[in-house]
């Protein structure tokens, strides 16, 4: 969480200095979800996500060094600097990818979790989404399928209450993701994103028996956007959480309170990993810009 | 007289003056009007303006119905690849009731969308799909390039019986232009000489119509005279001004942000080639974003993109052309 | 259950012949007429009860947008079946000037306000004018019928939670027939293949539903009245799983020009050799049971209900002959009508 943490920290003031360029959405305050789940994962599982992708990508094992040379654009990005920061892939760890459509990504998550079924393999898909993607036709029309075919599947939505800049109410009358799924019969629970501990524990049983060949499930993390929706959104939309209270819901603060530790040295660890890293991607060079024809087709 | 305002915003005036004028129109759609201080909500009410979920299909298939109903919507619609979720309500729905029906429904719907975010904003999110929307029966396609024009078309759109896709340009957001004064209403299907020439033709579309401006002014340098033309509808398509043009220059060069095959170039290209190949002393040359996804770092960005020097070197290229 | 009067009761019997009988007339057009009837046509028979009894709960400056399995709807509305039949065969005096044929009629004079030809996209359109009847005012009312094919799509989901989100005034008839095409509902929806109703879909989205034997009009008189007075007074949106069996295949067989088109066998015999299901909906046919239903509670004497199928049996004869006889409409005409 503290890497997490720390490149996106990071990633923030490299965004207001515009040396990471264009559009990013920034997961400060959601890492408990993000590391919750896929700690417990193979690189051989499929993990998609949204535009709010660093924190699972990360999470997933893609590496620093490339996620940040990436979001700069340069050539030893993961995606040598094609994909950028809502549409990070990183194949080798099974992270196969950020999605800037909303909803876009739930289909995709189907589509792994058929052909680990077809191969015989006892490898799950994940997908993580936010609360927003719930109300979109391509969400329950996944649903049905996945149900109605028991994929080994878990559905992880972020449900952080806001979708964009307008609050879960102006989205639809059922406040849980939960209820929405409910006529879908799927196994389903919900947790504080932000107690990672929980997280995990909530996700082991969902994992082990989709690696069992059963599924879909829904797993609904309540959480918290500490920024804005995207960097530099300045958020009227809602009131800013007072620091005490943040104080109160962080999960890497909350999770050295349970265990008894300080984390110091992990966030200096993570710092240091982080520097590294951005200085790697300084030295990076851009690509060539033939990179853009060769890659059109396969 | 006239008024300055950024583009965005003389977009919006068109919507609120329409809203003002018109009791059936309704603006609606993702992150709008969410807080009590938003100004069309205050100015209009809860009924007229209303957020909805993530529901594109949903979005523009009430629009529809709420126009068989009698209302006037205007969906907002954010990005040009949102539409595209909801695709067969925008090509197969809304702009085929009133022909079916042989006229006794009508859909006067506009979606307002935004486009050609190439600003590091990716893969899905830059595209200048509005090529796409041509050649819908029924359908209307318009591109302002300036904050008067953004007005009068916005304008002419919300009055048009017919659905029409209005793309703004995000790059031109704050690009601030003179608006005039009062009610101002640009017919769509007009196209704009917005500089006179007598040695090449340019037609440029929405954002390019800048940088095709800024290459004329480099070119008359070099004693070349551009005409250049803002096509400002893409549907209708006034192709006679155009034509009008080229059997003035003869020679035709076509600025477009968007990928080759299938664009709003192609098509113009296409037209004076059937009907004003007479007057052509070149072949028409198309500038044109390559052939590739918008890719995310800035130097591959620029590099698929049209700019000053590629038009340019364009219109060198068919004024130095001998004709056969 | 309401007790409707007499002539409530007439009515409702003499608008399921009419459709009955108009939807045979198309069926045998493609023996007796052939070429006359192009394209793809669905036809409602077997449905009847589920649409006379959801129409009979509205009133006239209500709204109802359809499938393309919409030749029943307008007949109820008072629509001319001879238009209807032109319409289809595509002349110049069809309802829609032969523009649209059997897949797109409207009425908007009549509240018909149309179909989509693509699964569940009519559904939004349904929403947006429960949109305008809300803001309007007027207190009108809005039914959006559609099949159990179109709960999967997304425009269903869309519609359904905006619709309960905006309280909006309509109710969602979906004609639940267990067939899309060539394939079972258990085949293709979870809920279905749980063996449960698939008006369990609404709770996904806060909304009222029920599940009602379509084959009775006055059960969905009742369901789906109960659910016009909820969005009548504001309550709104509910979701009437309205249970039906066509008795004719999905539409006409799709073939290339020089093929004559012909209606198949339906695809319980033809897919899944389930014959016995079929008999079974035919023993249980709608019309006949309702008319038995009128006959032994003494509504109707046999005498009455045979004199309403002999003029039934006339209007259609009419409609065929004048579709026969009317002319097809200009080429050029071809172009008109693009734009308002």
């Amino acid at each position: 969480m503290w890497r997490i943490r720390a490149f996106e920290e990071r990633v923030g003031e490299l965004t207001r200095a515009d040396e990471v360029h264009g559009l990013v959405h920034l997961s400060v305050g959601q890492e408990g979800v993000a590391a919750g789940v896929c700690g417990s994962l193979r690189d051989d599982d499929a993990v998609y996500s949204n535009h709010r992708a660093h924190g699972h990508a990360i999470a997933k094992g893609a590496p620093l060094d490339g996620l940040m040379a990436e979001l700069m654009g340069r050539d030893g990005g993961v995606c040598r600097g094609l994909g950028g920061s809502m549409h990070l892939v990183d194949a080798a760890h099974g992270f196969l990818g950020a999605t800037g459509v909303v909803g876009g990504n739930v289909p995709l998550a189907l589509g792994s979790a058929l052909a680990a079924r077809l191969a015989g393999s006892d490898a799950v898909a994940v997908v993580f989404f936010g609360d927003g993607a719930v109300q979109s036709g391509i969400f329950v029309e996944s649903v049905n399928l996945a149900a109605l075919w028991g994929l080994p599947l878990v559905l992880v939505c972020e449900n952080n209450g806001f979708a964009e800049f307008t609050p879960r109410s102006a989205h639809t009358n059922v406040e849980r993701v939960s209820d929405v799924v409910a006529p879908y019969g799927l196994a389903r629970e919900t947790v504080d994103g932000n107690d990672v501990l929980a997280v995990r524990d909530a996700f082991a049983p969902f994992l082990a028996a989709a690696r069992s060949g059963e599924g879909p499930f829904l797993l609904e993390c309540l959480t918290h956007r500490l920024r804005g929706h995207y960097e530099g959104d300045p958020a009227h939309y809602r009131e800013a959480l007072a620091a005490e209270e943040w104080q109160r819901l962080d999960p890497i603060l909350r999770l050295q309170r349970t265990l008894g530790v300080d984390g110091v040295d992990e966030e200096t660890a993570a710092r240091a990993d982080v520097e590294a890293a951005v200085a790697a991607a300084r030295e990076s060079p851009f690509p060539d810009t033939r990179l853009t024809r060769s890659l059109v087709y396969a | 007289m006239a008024h300055e305002l950024p583009y965005i915003a003389a977009i919006e005036e068109a919507i609120r003056e329409e809203m003002e004028r018109d009791p059936s129109v309704l603006y609606f759609g993702q992150n709008i009007a969410t807080h009590e201080n938003d100004p069309f909500l205050q100015a209009f009410g809860p009924d007229r303006v209303r957020v909805t979920p993530i529901s594109e299909t949903a979005e523009i298939g009430m629009a529809v119905g709420a126009a068989f109903a009698g209302y006037r919507p205007v969906v907002e619609l954010y990005m040009a690849e949102f539409m595209l979720v909801a695709m067969d309500q925008v090509v197969n729905e809304a702009p085929r009731f009133h022909y079916m029906s042989a006229g006794q429904v009508k859909v006067p719907i506009v979606l307002k969308a935004g486009y050609g975010f190439t600003a590091g904003w990716a893969g899905q999110h830059t595209g200048s799909i509005y090529g796409m929307f041509m050649g819908v029966p029924g359908l209307k396609v318009a591109v302002p390039a300036t904050a008067a024009d953004a007005k009068g078309l916005m304008t002419a759109a919300i009055r048009d019986d017919n659905p029409v896709v209005f793309f703004h340009h995000y790059l031109l957001t704050l690009e601030h232009g003179d608006v005039p004064d009062g009610e101002y209403v640009l017919p769509l299907g007009q196209a704009n000489v917005v500089r006179e020439g007598s040695d090449v033709t340019v037609v440029a579309i929405g954002f390019m119509l800048g940088k095709a401006l800024a290459a004329a002014e480099q070119l008359a340098g070099q004693g070349i005279a551009c005409e250049v033309i803002d096509p400002r509808t893409l549907a209708p398509l006034d192709t006679a001004t155009i034509i009008r043009s080229v059997e003035k220059t003869g020679r035709l060069v076509i600025v477009d942000q968007s990928t080759r095959h299938g664009s709003a170039a192609a098509v113009i290209a296409a037209e004076v080639a059937s009907d004003g190949f007479a007057a052509l002393k070149a072949p028409v040359k198309l500038v044109t974003a390559l052939d590739a996804t918008i890719p995310y770092s800035q130097p591959m960005e620029e590099y698929l993109l049209p700019d000053e020097a590629k038009i340019v070197a364009a219109v060198h290229e068919v004024a130095a052309a001998v004709p056969a | 259950m309401s007790s409707p009067d007499k002539e409530r009761l007439t009515w409702i019997y003499t608008q399921m012949l009419r459709i009955r009988e108009f939807e045979e007339r198309v069926k045998r057009t493609f023996e007796e007429h052939p070429g006359v009837i192009r394209g793809h046509t669905h036809l409602a028979d077997g449905a009847e009860a589920s649409i006379v009894g959801s129409l009979a709960a509205i009133g006239p400056d209500d709204y109802l947008l359809t499938t393309y399995r919409c030749h029943g709807y307008p007949l109820v509305r008072g629509t001319d079946a001879k238009a209807m039949m032109a319409e289809i065969y595509g002349r110049a005096t069809g309802l829609c000037g032969g523009y649209g044929g059997s897949m797109h009629l409207v009425d908007p004079g009549r509240g018909f306000l149309g179909t989509s030809g693509i699964v569940a996209q009519g559904i939004p359109h349904a929403t947006g004018a429960a949109y305008a009847a809300q803001i309007e005012g007027k207190g009108r009312v809005v039914l959006s019928f559609f099949g159990d094919g179109a709960s999967k799509q997304g425009a269903f989901h869309e519609s359904l939670n905006i619709a309960s989100l905006w309280k909006l005034p309509i109710v969602f008839v979906m004609e639940n027939n267990s067939y899309n095409v060539v394939t079972r509902v258990e085949q293709e929806d979870a809920n279905a293949a749980a063996g449960e109703p698939l008006a369990v879909k609404a709770q996904a989205y806060s909304m009222p539903s029920l599940t009602v034997d379509g084959g009775d009009p006055l059960a969905v008189l009742d369901a789906v009245g109960a659910a016009v007075e909820r969005a009548r007074s504001g309550g709104g949106p509910t979701l009437v799983e309205s249970r039906v069996y066509r008795l004719s295949a999905h539409g006409n067989i799709i073939a290339p020009p020089g093929i004559p088109l012909h209606f198949p066998e339906h695809e319980a015999i033809t897919v899944f050799g389930n014959a016995e299901e079929y008999e079974a909906a035919k023993r249980g046919d709608p019309v006949p049971r309702f008319r038995a239903h009128l006959v032994t509670e003494g509504a109707l004497t046999a005498d009455e209900a045979d004199a309403i199928a002999d003029s039934v049996r006339d209007e259609m004869q009419e409609a065929v002959t004048f579709g026969l006889e009317s002319p097809f409409p200009p080429a050029e005409a071809a172009v008109e009508h693009v734009y308002a």
